[in-house]
């Protein structure tokens, strides 16, 4: 009996924007039992395909009971680092691509207009997005909301992508994303605008799994790690993490999870903010989910106290924090930083300009906490596996037996399952 | 509902078209004698969106059970996320006591079990989805892969979202089968009646006993009035019930006022109410009738609101002794007939004692505090519908607002605190400013 029939729905969509072509094959199940899924399945794919494809791929447990199973890995040729490049996008983005019917999707070629791809029902579907080229994030998200199919979820690039920004960060919602190794440029130059997941399907799952999950989550809820949550409890562990804390430490704020998870790292904030074009008396109370550590940092540690504001703008734009952060001086006032910001926008970049960012590019998009004896072997367990890395990082007691065992509960099946996944980590990690 | 019909497979041949011979006639609803002493069990599962952080996890399980599979939209319970304010809701069945889906249902395939579960019969659901819009919460979902209608039949009785909730925030409540708030206030306005009414005859306006006594403030005012002469004695007898009420505001309207539980009997006789005119409905009439009283008595030397007082009168004329012996009889019958248009309409717009107590509860210590936050998105506004003097502005609950109680017209009861599911209702001292759900998270 294949193990992986309640993980996967075992089908790969290959959208073809040059051709306007969208087709769903069937997954070669014996790649699944050599590379499990995620990241090293999308490594592989990768290379099966022409024309600086983008793979979209979700891991085994992606969408299944085990906790913060919320992870779907985006793999590209990054022009930033010149190699292929793994994006973690977290929320609701995976389970939802799962649920549409597909558990990868390759995207290749060049549309002629912008398009939008529709997941849902296993099928995939090429739209026009003519109506939301150039519109902030929320506006377009909200236009989509009343003229596209219907979608549970979905990954959207904002109008600095549209300009040819190099600091374009690919939006999961209007939540933002730890797209920083040039995500949302590749699928500006593809015309791609976004893709959009019905997840009105479903998958079947395995029926020992929910008391799995419940059993794993009373044995962390025991850790001292577990009442650490929130935002400021991934901030205080990064180096001067602490000290920008404070920026959000007064305005109204709640903890938010992903998909599954037990212990939110996410939080949301609602700021008021002094509006510099309306003069003083414009105010205006402004939410804001919190996601992305590494960019509030660097942002926070440019321009302090105006962080939450500038972080919202980033975030209708589209852009990178992290990169917006290379372009502003320190000390200066909100008016300046959203002119600077409105100077980013507006500027023609060349197409060769690339964002003066990361160093490295998994580092950059999740946060160097030192937990585990190899940070870098943990982030990929989890970019394989399917469940979040933050999440993994932070609770380094859930070992991959534990994780494999959601799969498979024989002990012969479980080894034979360990050794794929001890090789797929080791073809993503650095030696 | 059999678990073999819950659980069959949504076929594409359903047809979903409602036609004629689908309309089913309702039902008889029969009820049981004893629901008559004691009311049919309220379960339901309670959110606490403070604690919610939308992980989905509800969302999953129950669709595990709903389709065998884990698809979130097809869930019975749905949680909204509002991205702007960073709050999330659940939309979940209620299990009304008088659900609205039920007489919408053409079919009649929704039924109230025994157990208090609201059920919908796969059997005779046609999927029309009235039932969708004649909710206020919008609980029954339909499915949008199978076009079926799911809704909430809380695991029968056992709610697998409840268990799975990491963050706990969904409780489940098998709802309070007795209100011990509610035990204790009936016994003690039963008790009060059987002392002030049957056994001590006349004690409510004036009772000494020894060194200790006992006066009617308003009588006392109007008698100061009269008399044009401050008694000593008499000022301090009525300093009972004012200190009564600083402490713990106009508890004595709610427990002890004799009158008060003759309307509250009354209250739960009246099928129907007729509603009140507007033009009456000024709170700040029975000040004016205080004011007439003490002037009254002022000008024609004697207490003149004491010889139609209904407490008065019920405490003088209805004890064994002097029954069928006054003509004040015809007093509290036609006072306590105004309920036929409003809950406590006496004590909300004429009582002139309630004024002097309602005047004395500005010095008050207590006060009733309720959390809009507690509450749900969709409020379920049991506090503001079990008022009896309507102090709960409904439309602030509605609208997320903590609504703020008056406590010069509070009496007291405490029904609110009884009747929230959330717990959001509170008794706190005046000077605390914190209201249940609106500490920072």
């Amino acid at each position: 009996m294949n193990p992986f029939q309640s993980f996967y729905n075992m089908k790969i969509g290959v959208v073809d924007l040059s051709a306007s072509s969208a087709e769903v094959f069937p997954l070669d199940e014996g790649w699944i039992y050599k590379h499990l899924g995620g990241a090293a399945m999308n490594a592989v794919i990768h290379s099966q395909y022409q024309g600086e494809p983008i793979v979209f791929g979700t891991g085994p447990l992606t969408g299944s009971f085990a906790p913060a199973s919320s992870l779907m890995v985006a793999s590209l040729k990054s022009s930033i680092f010149k190699r292929l490049c793994h994006v973690p996008l977290m929320l609701r983005t995976g389970p939802d691509m799962k649920f549409s019917g597909v558990d990868y999707l390759v995207v290749k070629g060049t549309a002629p207009e912008q398009s939008l791809l529709h997941v849902n029902h296993g099928k995939i579907q090429i739209l026009s997005a003519r109506n939301i080229e150039e519109r902030t994030v929320p506006e377009a998200i909200m236009e989509l909301r009343k003229v596209s199919p219907s979608f549970q979820s979905l990954i959207i690039n904002g109008p600095a992508a549209d300009r040819g920004v190099p600091y374009a960060s690919v939006s999961i919602g209007s939540s933002g994303s730890l797209d920083k190794v040039g995500l949302a440029s590749l699928m500006a130059s593809k015309k791609l605008k976004g893709i959009m997941f019905g997840g009105m399907d479903g998958l079947h799952f395995n029926r020992e799994n929910p008391d799995q999950g419940k059993e794993l989550e009373k044995r962390i809820s025991a850790e001292k790690n577990f009442k650490n949550r929130g935002f400021a409890s991934v901030l205080k562990k990064l180096d001067s993490g602490k000290d920008a804390i404070k920026y959000f430490k007064a305005v109204r704020k709640k903890d938010m999870a992903c998909y599954h998870c037990p212990s939110p790292c996410m939080t949301h904030v609602v700021f008021s903010w002094q509006s510099p074009k309306g003069e003083e008396t414009q105010s205006s109370d402004d939410g804001l989910l919190l996601l992305d550590h590494t960019g509030y940092l660097a942002l926070a540690k440019k321009v302090r106290k105006n962080v939450l504001p500038l972080l919202r703008s980033c975030l209708r734009f589209g852009l990178d924090p992290v990169g917006v952060a290379e372009m502003l001086r320190e000390g200066g006032i909100l008016p300046e930083y959203l002119d600077v910001l409105n100077g980013i926008m507006m500027e023609d970049f060349p197409s060769t300009t690339v964002a003066p960012v990361a160093k490295e590019p998994l580092e950059e998009c999740v946060p160097p906490i030192q937990t585990w004896d190899s940070w870098e072997e943990r982030v990929a367990l989890a970019m394989i596996i399917g469940v979040c890395p933050i999440f993994l990082l932070r609770f380094p007691q859930i070992t991959d037996v534990t994780l494999l065992s959601f799969i498979c509960m024989r002990e012969e099946d479980l080894k034979t399952l360990r050794d794929g996944l001890l090789s797929a980590i080791s073809s993503l990690t650095p030696a | 509902m059999s678990e073999q019909v819950t659980k069959q497979e949504p076929t594409a041949e359903k047809d979903f078209s409602l036609n004629l011979e689908d309309i089913r006639p309702r039902p008889v609803e029969k009820r049981h004698l004893s629901e008559y002493f004691m009311p049919r069990r309220h379960s339901f599962i309670l959110f606490h969106p403070d604690r919610c952080t939308g992980c989905g996890t509800c969302e999953m399980i129950c669709s595990t059970r709903n389709t065998e599979k884990v698809a979130p939209v097809s869930a019975s319970v749905k949680v909204v996320r509002d991205v702007k304010e960073g709050k999330n809701f659940s939309i979940l069945c209620q299990h009304c006591r008088k659900p609205l889906c039920l007489p919408a249902c053409p079919t009649r395939a929704i039924e109230r079990g025994d157990d208090g579960i609201v059920r919908i019969d796969s059997l005779f659901c046609t999927d029309c989805g009235l039932c969708t819009m004649a909710c206020p919460a919008a609980a029954p979902i339909r499915d949008p892969g199978s076009r079926e209608i799911h809704k909430c039949d809380l695991c029968e009785g056992d709610p697998l979202c409840v268990k799975h909730c990491p963050e706990n925030a969904l409780t489940f409540t098998r709802g309070k089968a007795f209100r011990w708030i509610k035990g204790l206030r009936w016994t003690s306005q039963f008790l009060s009646f059987l002392l002030l009414v049957i056994i001590f005859i006349g004690t409510f306006c004036y009772f000494k006993a020894g060194s200790v006594s006992f006066a009617c403030p308003t009588g006392t005012l109007q008698n100061i009035a009269s008399t044009g002469a401050i008694v000593l004695v008499g000022v301090s007898s009525a300093l009972f019930l004012l200190a009564l009420t600083i402490v713990a505001g106009r508890f004595f309207c709610g427990w002890v006022c004799p009158f008060g539980f003759v309307l509250d009997l009354v209250d739960k006789m009246i099928p129907r109410r007729i509603g009140w005119p507007s033009l009456l409905k000024s709170r700040m009439t029975k000040y004016g009738v205080l004011a007439g009283a003490v002037g009254g008595s002022y000008a024609l030397s004697f207490q003149v609101f004491c010889t139609v007082c209904p407490i008065g009168t019920l405490c003088r004329s209805y004890g064994v002794q002097s029954f069928f012996k006054s003509a004040e009889l015809a007093i509290v019958p036609a006072l306590a007939s105004l309920e036929i248009g409003q809950r406590r309409a006496w004590c909300r717009y004429f009582c002139p004692v309630g004024a002097v107590l309602g005047l004395t509860a500005l010095l008050r210590m207590v006060k009733i505090v309720i959390g809009a936050k507690k509450c749900k998105k969709f409020s379920c506004i049991q506090c503001a519908e079990v008022c009896p003097v309507g102090i709960i502005d409904a439309d602030e609950l509605r609208a997320g607002i903590s609504p703020k109680v008056s406590m010069t017209e509070c009496i007291m009861c405490m029904r609110c605190i009884d009747r929230c599911p959330y717990d959001a209702a509170k008794i706190r001292f005046r000077w605390q400013k914190a209201v249940p759900g609106e500490v920072r998270i």
